[in-house]
């Protein structure tokens, strides 16, 4: 039966209509996917849902009553969103009780012990390995990430667990445990809204499904009756040929970057040479050291050995100004922390990359930065209602093209994309990788970190596996079996070369 | 930051929606509010002896502010910058009475030396990564130790009376030292809002890993930006010696809270990012009138620090939400 519906549902904000007629129905004991792509009303609907926003049109009811009329509904919809969201300084066990009177360990004086025995029940029912006084900053991404689905199900009230994402930043072994556990919350007569844009996810785990675009509801309907061509083309309105390749074209070529015997924090001896031509990818679990790589050859992070050559020249090292100047360029996965200036305007955030082409003698001209600016914004087909909006107000989607569009006019020798479509909707992915194409296709250097196998085959011409902080294989990628690939993740072969 | 934008569809809810997009329009609004009342509650208040009274004692405190601002915009809060002031100060005025200095070296010399504190505060700050607010309070300590110990706690008298003219002398009306207060305020402005340099402090104060991603150097930016705002700091207490004539050790006491409140009530976050000089003087302004009026009104001096507090108060909840209201939907 329906325990959460929609009817109508409509939201107004200024210039943009973000949720149009949106009619939505949870059943309990199944979990439905919502669908659609970055800016389609995902994250205005949830809002609704959960009580942080208020629809300008229409009804929502929980349990077949109102909840604009009894506020305390809304304890009956739980949401996790996608980025973690926790106290890192503090234990596991506070996390999970945390605010403490709403778990039932209010008073005066919070009982650590009880605190502790009674996480211990929550951490085997959601198979979290973390011991229930550990410091969360101490405990692996997915443990994090599992403890928040814990967290949001402390609460004895909820009934509809809103999954943003869960799995956005956790590995294949990873997503297997969450949805061990998403299954079998599913038991205890609870419904799961899930939010993914993962098509082997949507169809491993949903029931029924939504597809939300630009605002309005374009269909729903049972899992079972629809394939994955026909949900992706109900999301994007349009066919996209999923299983296109991005592989650049032409002759690879000669070496741009040679690395040698790199080594980190947390990664050593580090051997591996970039060609002009090719999109270099690199594999591994969360955690193996990829991005820590990345980052030192970039000189965000320091080395403590090794050495690096860009066109056979010594690279410097330790200094992100001089690779930037030198021509290399680093997209981290980390949008919020290391992309973005979230109070500044997107044509503060692009303009920031190209202030040498604005640059005049009586400083930054506001006609010249306007129209380059609004050039990027066209070319990357960047969704805004106006360049002085600030960037924090974008979707992720459109920040991440924001980004990408600022890098590129650059000009870069070496561009590294550090999971350059972590959260993004396909069409969107897809847009990312024809960029990639093009650049190695025009002679950058393009090197692409991603922890999902399929855009690593889709888009690397070339894939480094790392393992621990090693690099444990070099593959060609049109001649190599994923169980190989999975293997020299894992580290469970030996170091193997096939060129 | 910029105050127009290009909007392709200018679709507005309320029309004074603007002023949501406009960070300046708000506090510039309430200014006038705040001008205009004091000019209808208190016949005194126009005359242009109250408004050079206003604006000379605005000149000294809103260099603190347009350094302090610069600061605030990078993510940072120096505390010692009335102390330098202070110090400096003192300083110029040894140098030219009991040295035999002559005079505009002495304050360009003490300028200098305000400079090299702020160094100093900066290079603590970005070499050991020190916290900013705790480290100044250390540094306060230090400036105004060396102060008493240098003066002992007896103002230096005998300044020359050409340097007078700096601190008390006026300009076409207007208060020398206001003018000077203005010229740095011109170009804090067009140095962080239309040059590199001024990008690359936002940036800083928005997301300091970004900004070293994107390849800005921070720590240099920082050092500089330390580095000015001591060498403000400086002007402004060699100005105030000139003003008085003699150096007291205690200039630079009353700058420390004041200059903050303004950048605050003039949308200068304290935790970086946003905001301008112009907003923070603008604040200064604020206060500057409100302090005036509670004294034309002759309120106790015993209730002026309840009165002029609780006014900060009320106006940086106004700020805060009003802008909360205006920036819901945009």
């Amino acid at each position: 039966m329906a325990y959460l519906e929609t009817r109508g549902l409509g939201r107004d904000f200024p210039g943009v209509t973000a949720l149009d007629g949106v009619d939505l129905t949870i059943e309990l004991g199944r979990t439905h996917i919502l669908a659609g792509e970055n800016g389609a009303g995902k994250s205005t609907l949830v809002k609704i849902l959960t009580g942080t926003d208020r629809p300008s049109r229409g009804q929502v009811l929980i349990d077949g009553r109102d909840p604009a009329e009894d506020a305390s509904l809304y304890k009956n919809v739980a949401y996790v969103p996608q980025e973690l969201n926790l106290f890192p300084q503090m234990s596991v066990a506070e996390n999970l009780f945390m605010p403490f009177d709403r778990t039932g360990h209010g008073g005066l004086l919070v009982n650590r012990n009880a605190l502790v025995e009674e996480a211990r029940t929550y951490l085997e029912r959601f198979g979290i390995e973390a011991d229930p006084r550990d410091l969360v900053a101490n405990i692996s991404v997915s443990d994090q990430q599992l403890l928040q689905i814990a967290r949001a199900c402390t609460n004895a009230a909820m009934k509809v667990l809103i999954l943003d994402e869960p799995t956005s930043s956790l590995t294949r072994v990873e997503v297997d445990r969450v949805f061990k556990v998403i299954r079998g919350l599913l038991d205890r007569d609870h419904a799961i809204v899930f939010i993914s844009h993962k098509m082997d996810e949507v169809f491993a785990i949903g029931d029924d499904y939504t597809v939300l675009r630009n605002g309005e509801k374009i269909e729903s309907g049972r899992i079972a009756d629809i394939a994955e061509a026909d949900l992706i083309r109900a999301m994007s309105g349009r066919d996209l040929s999923f299983d296109e390749h991005f592989r650049p074209k032409g002759p690879v070529t000669d070496t741009i970057m040679q690395v040698r015997g790199l080594s980190g924090a947390r990664f050593h001896d580090v051997d591996f040479e970039l060609r002009r031509g090719e999109i270099l990818g690199f594999a591994g679990l969360v955690g193996a050291g990829r991005s820590e790589v990345m980052q030192t050859i970039f000189g965000f992070l320091k080395a403590k050995a090794g050495s690096v050559t860009v066109d056979g020249k010594p690279w410097t090292l330790n200094d992100t100004s001089a690779s930037v100047d030198g021509g290399m360029l680093y997209l981290s996965e980390e949008r919020k922390h290391h992309g973005i200036f979230p109070l500044l305007s997107l044509r503060e955030n692009i303009g920031i990359s190209i202030l040498s082409l604005t640059k005049g003698a009586f400083g930054i001209s506001g006609g010249r930065e306007r129209e380059a600016v609004q050039k990027i914004i066209d070319d990357y087909g960047i969704r805004t209602s106006g360049m002085g909006k600030r960037i924090s107000q974008l979707s992720g989607g459109n920040q991440q093209k924001a980004i990408i569009g600022r890098a590129m006019a650059t000009r870069p020798r070496v561009l590294i994309f550090d999971e350059p479509t972590k959260g993004i909707d396909i069409r969107t992915k897809t847009e990312i990788y024809r960029i990639m194409k093009g650049l190695a296709e025009e002679g950058v250097g393009v090197i692409l970190v991603s922890s999902e196998l399929d855009e690593l085959k889709k888009c690397a011409s070339r894939i480094v596996t790392m393992h621990h902080g090693r690099i444990t294989g070099e593959f060609d990628t049109t001649n190599t079996s994923n169980e190989t690939l999975v293997g020299a993740i894992f580290g469970t072969e030996a170091k193997a070369h096939a060129n | 930051m910029q105050t127009s934008s290009t909007q392709t569809r200018p679709i507005q809810a309320r029309p004074w929606a603007i002023l949501s997009r406009s960070p300046l329009a708000g506090v510039f609004v309430a200014l006038a509010v705040i001008f205009t009342l004091s000019a209808l509650i208190s016949p005194y208040f126009l005359t242009p002896y109250n408004l050079s009274v206003i604006a000379r004692g605005l000149a000294f405190v809103g260099l603190i502010t347009i350094a302090q601002s610069m600061l605030m915009v990078l993510g940072e809060l120096d505390l010692s910058l009335g102390v330098v002031g202070g110090l400096c100060g003192v300083i110029s005025g040894i140098l030219m009475v009991r040295l035999g200095f002559e005079p505009y070296s002495a304050m360009l010399l003490a300028i200098l030396l305000g400079a090299c504190l702020g160094l100093i505060n900066g290079l603590l700050v970005t070499v050991l990564r020190l916290h900013s607010l705790v480290l100044t309070i250390g540094t306060a300590g230090i400036f105004g130790g060396a102060n008493l110990v240098l003066t002992r706690g007896v103002a230096i008298t005998g300044i020359p009376k050409d340097v007078h003219y700096l601190g008390r002398g006026d300009l076409l009306g207007v208060p020398v030292p206001f003018i000077i207060m203005l010229v740095a305020l011109a170009v804090a402005t067009f140095v962080m809002l239309k040059t590199p340099f001024g990008r690359y402090m936002y940036a800083i104060g928005n997301n300091q890993a970004g900004a070293r991603m994107l390849g800005i150097k921070v720590d240099k930016v920082r050092l500089l930006v330390f580095t000015a705002a001591g060498a403000i700091a400086a002007l402004a207490g060699v100005l105030m010696v000139a003003r008085l004539g003699t150096a007291q050790p205690s200039i630079g006491e009353t700058w420390v809270l004041a200059p903050i409140a303004a950048s605050v009530i003039g949308g200068v976050a304290t935790t970086g990012g946003i905001g301008s000089p112009i907003g923070a003087i603008f604040g200064a302004g604020i206060i500057a009138i409100i302090e005036n009026i509670i004294v034309l009104f002759g309120v106790s001096p015993y209730w002026q620090g309840i009165v002029s507090g609780a006014i900060v108060v009320l106006a940086i909840s106004f700020d805060a939400v009003s802008r909360r209201y205006l920036r819901r939907d945009a």
